[in-house]
């Protein structure tokens, strides 16, 4: 009796933390870097800084007003998500508890972007603009927070174009990147879901779960 | 070992039997263990296995889940930057390799966010107690204008005399402000400046391993940062 005891004492634990690795209940996106300090200028001319995202999940992706068919791409996975976002909204607005908002942001790496050309490209791209951000703002600022900080190349042609990394890269709340996707028009449904993980994690994590979240961070391999 | 034929084990035990049922019990004891003995084995083995496994895993779980402060798990080093410390000197990140950097942004005419910052950061050093060596405290301060290295000296000291600070040109500080998710600027005709207020810690070999929102007790700082120093 005494040795079954001991033996269910070891066992039991050593396989929970067996089925919690394979079954993986909770799966999480990891945190890769921290996303850069910023304050630039949107498509109505007022300031965004990155403080004003703090608590809303973000996912950004770079282009300029001036690109056309090398953006038609990018900018149509942009639209997508939000009109996906905008649906889930609709969906969700008997929900009690508000979940934790998603903002599209897009950033013009091309510093002679002004405000009526952010404005331009907003409305081409039919930005919501409670939702999606334009953003633009100075060479070397910009240069630290798209070429540094969210590591995208990105080099302004003799013809005044530009050849650029296409990249999409998902934030938290609490500025972390959490996943960089290194494509003109990643899937839509990967980017649904990494954004539910993410909002799944915010509004979860919390007291004892946290440890669960974390321990999935440290033990689980990424999705 | 005598040399006998082979016999079935009934056979075996019905002749230990045979010779009293004393002797008989104990051979037929002894039979039972050592037929037994193999599967025993195999489950202390089974335990000794399960053993080692859920030690790997309290190994493993120990140490890190942050109470208060956002775990990162970076691929690269942070940004080594290179500024003028509070004596004047040039100080870069990567001087203090070997030592947990405990990063935080703000100016010395900050009525309240800096001065709360920079007393937790005091309490959870001086909680730390004989670990508090294998810490430092780095302030950087985004008002170049104001705050020169004699006023940056004294504004460090009087909250612990192990801090440092530094500060840089404005392209500088705005540079190393963007990589580190800070952001800064100074409201239009005002002395106040907007400024991210998190406590990023920097590893002894240069990689991000967490950041605390603003707002962290001392105490609690002091408890992660014991987790993240195992």
């Amino acid at each position: 009796m005494k040795r079954y005891l001991l033996f269910s004492t070891l066992f039991i634990p050593a396989i929970a933390a067996l089925a919690f690795v394979i079954i993986q209940p909770i799966t999480v996106l990891p945190r890769i870097a921290l996303a850069p300090g910023f304050a630039l200028t949107d498509q109505h001319g007022e300031r965004l800084t990155s403080e004003d995202l703090r608590g809303r999940v973000a996912l950004y992706h770079f282009s300029y007003a001036d690109c056309a068919a090398a953006c038609a791409s990018s900018n149509a996975a942009m639209q997508q998500i939000q009109a996906q976002l905008n649906e889930l909204e609709e969906l969700d607005e008997g929900a009690t508890d508000s979940p934790v908002p998603v903002d599209l942001v897009t950033i013009s790496f091309d510093s002679r972007d002004d405000v009526d050309a952010l404005a331009r490209y907003a409305a081409r791209i039919e930005a919501d603009p409670q939702r999606w951000h334009v953003l633009g703002g100075e060479a070397t600022r910009l240069k630290q927070i798209v070429g540094s900080s969210f590591r995208t190349y990105y080099k302004e042609n003799d013809d005044g174009h530009f050849t650029f990394d296409r990249a999409f890269v998902l934030v938290d709340g609490w500025g972390i990147q959490r996943a960089i996707y290194r494509s003109a028009a990643p899937p839509l449904d990967l980017l649904l879901r990494d954004i539910d993980l993410l909002r799944q994690e915010a509004e979860q994590s919390q007291g004892v779960t946290r440890y669960a979240y974390e321990a999935a961070h440290l033990f689980l391999c990424y999705p | 070992m005598p040399m006998k034929p082979p016999t079935s084990s009934s056979a075996i035990h019905s002749d230990s039997l045979d010779n009293g049922s004393g002797d008989g019990l104990e051979r037929a004891t002894k039979q039972n263990a050592r037929s037994g003995g193999g599967r025993n084995w195999a489950r202390w083995f089974a335990a000794g296995a399960a053993l080692l496994l859920l030690a790997l895993v309290a190994w493993r779980l120990w140490p890190t889940p942050l109470q208060h402060g956002i775990v990162v798990q970076a691929p690269e080093r942070a940004f080594d930057f290179t500024l003028t410390d509070e004596m004047g000197q040039p100080v870069q990140l990567s001087d203090f390799r070997g030592q947990y950097v405990l990063l935080s942004f703000g100016y010395t005419a900050c009525p309240d966010v800096c001065p709360l910052t920079l007393a937790e950061l005091a309490r959870a050093v001086d909680a730390l107690g004989a670990r508090a060596d294998r810490v430092q405290v780095l302030f950087v301060s985004v008002d170049p204008a104001r705050d020169n290295p004699a006023l940056l000296d004294g504004y460090m000291h009087h909250f612990h005399p192990s801090f440092h600070g530094a500060t840089g040109t404005a392209d500088a500080l705005l540079d190393v402000a963007t990589q580190y998710g800070v952001y800064f600027e100074r409201r239009a005709d005002s002395a106040f400046i907007d400024h991210t207020a998190t406590v990023t810690v920097v590893d002894p070999k240069g990689y991000i391993r967490a950041v605390f929102p603003y707002g962290v007790a001392g105490a609690d700082m002091a408890a992660d940062l014991t987790r993240l120093m195992r």
